[in-house]
């Protein structure tokens, strides 16, 4: 089984302003990275230059000792986005056929089975052949859990998995990605869910205007040393 | 109350007015003027249809063109883009085909006031098949691109199964409204003597002057080419929207 090793060293990226400054973390043997902070913190820009999505501006990031602008790291990785982002004119199954076909090489019954039993993981068999549009806000973000899934990666990153849907939906898919618990698989997440945090992480990086202000095992969330993450949990339920 | 009778009702209110319309003038209203002129109708049509056929083709490369000036790097690409789009906002379309063929054709020996005046139509609706392009591109999100990288999906790849499929549909009812104002634009060529639908109304009434026939028949028939495209406009977003 694999345990997620995040090595950061001077990372700096920049839009039009610097949006993270100097950042550099190494952590080892982890399961389920969050991380945590108000909305423009950086979560989200970290999280995608972890994925290998966007080229940071300098410094070095290796995620399990492989670089992230490496090809083969990109291949075994998993991202969910905010909005589910499924590609809107293709159904649930074909959303997730089309990649395995076309960029793993599977034949049309592989990539089909596969689909399947991703898509069964997240109880959305019976949804496979619908389009985006026409199932929930939360069937849409599950499928594209179970799309993330499907390329079978060693890392899933999940950027505020449930910021557009209301409360019930983000149960439905925060209790999904709970059920991912056993699957082998490493996470690395932004929430606003502190409930979800507290129940799946092992780890919490606090970061607040581009900067890592505080990391710890979870249960840091308690007793936070640092003024800004004392008051963002006082703030936060 | 209902879609379906309210429709009814809306449709029956026009037909009313419109038979009490042609009450008032049916000493003018004998059809039958039209024996021996039919071909000439249905050759307008024919026209009518072809050329607004190759505005549309036209438009939609020049169009396109156009599209891609206006996402080009260079700035002075883009400021002829800008440039040209309000010359055309601000020009009517019948100026338009009247300077094509008589103007701007003639400075470049080019007489065949239907080919300019054809040419001038395309010219009219390029920034319109512009903005139709910049739309449907425009709503592919940046985070489909990044999925799509990813994911390692080739260009070709890309094109192929995502993006063109997308566009395709997006295109396709602001298409159909362009081809509709183009069938409708068209009338106007009828002033370069373009044997088009307007121009047959215009030789039969100068002929048998029967003005009220004349134009009803020509009104009917562009309705005939037109509701049936925006009806099928409708069938297709109901079907195919994303």
């Amino acid at each position: 089984m694999v345990t997620l090793k995040i090595d950061i060293k001077t990372l700096s990226h920049t839009y039009d302003i610097e949006v993270l400054h100097n950042l550099s973390i190494q952590l080892e043997g982890k399961k389920a990275v969050a991380l945590l902070g108000q909305s423009g913190s950086g979560k989200s820009t970290l999280l995608r230059i972890m994925a290998g999505l966007e080229k940071p501006t300098s410094g070095e990031v290796t995620i399990n000792d492989q670089a992230v602008d490496d090809p083969e790291y990109r291949k075994a990785v998993g991202f969910v986005f905010q909005s589910h982002n499924l590609f809107p004119h293709l159904t649930l199954l074909d959303n997730i056929t089309l990649i395995l076909e076309k960029t793993r090489g599977f034949t049309k019954e592989a990539a089909v089975k596969c689909a399947m039993s991703n898509l069964e993981k997240l109880k959305l068999d019976d949804q496979a052949h619908k389009a985006p549009r026409n199932v929930s806000g939360g069937q849409a973000q599950r499928a594209s859990i179970a799309r993330a899934l499907s390329i079978d990666p060693d890392v899933i990153f999940l950027d505020e998995p449930t910021s557009s849907l209301d409360p019930i939906l983000t149960n439905d898919v925060l209790n999904a990605v709970e059920d991912l618990r056993d699957s082998g698989k490493d996470f690395v997440f932004a929430t606003h869910v502190m409930s979800f945090v507290r129940d799946f992480s092992d780890y919490v990086i606090f970061m607040e205007n581009g900067n890592i202000i505080e990391h710890g095992p979870t249960e840091i969330m308690d007793s936070p040393k640092t003024e800004a993450m004392q008051s963002f949990m006082a703030k936060v339920r | 109350m209902n879609k379906i009778l309210s429709h009814v009702l809306a449709v029956l209110v026009f037909v009313a007015f419109m038979v009490y319309v042609l009450l008032q003038q049916a000493a003018f209203l004998d059809f039958g003027r039209l024996q021996g002129y039919e071909w000439l109708f249905v050759e307008g049509i024919i026209n009518t249809i072809i050329l607004s056929f190759i505005a549309l083709v036209g438009s939609m490369i020049t169009g396109f063109l156009l599209f891609l000036i206006s996402k080009s790097k260079f700035e002075l690409f883009r400021a002829f883009d800008t440039v040209f789009t309000e010359i055309i906002y601000g020009t009517p379309l019948l100026v338009m085909i009247m300077i094509m063929a008589f103007v701007i054709g003639p400075a470049f020996n080019i007489y065949q006031r239907a080919f300019m005046g054809v040419t001038g139509l395309i010219v009219y609706i390029t920034p319109y098949m512009k903005n139709i392009f910049r739309s449907a591109f425009s709503s592919i999100t940046d985070e489909q691109f990044m999925a799509m990288d990813l994911f390692g999906f080739t260009s070709y790849q890309k094109y192929r199964y995502i993006i063109v499929p997308q566009v395709v549909r997006i295109l396709m009812p602001p298409l159909m409204n362009n081809f509709s104002l183009i069938i409708k634009g068209s009338a106007l060529l009828n002033v370069l003597s373009v044997r088009e639908l307007f121009y047959a109304h215009h030789i039969f009434k100068s002929t048998t002057y029967a003005t009220v026939v004349a134009l009803m028949t020509m009104w009917v028939l562009y309705i005939l080419i037109t509701i049936p495209l925006s009806q099928f406009i409708r069938y297709f977003e109901r079907r195919w929207s994303l």
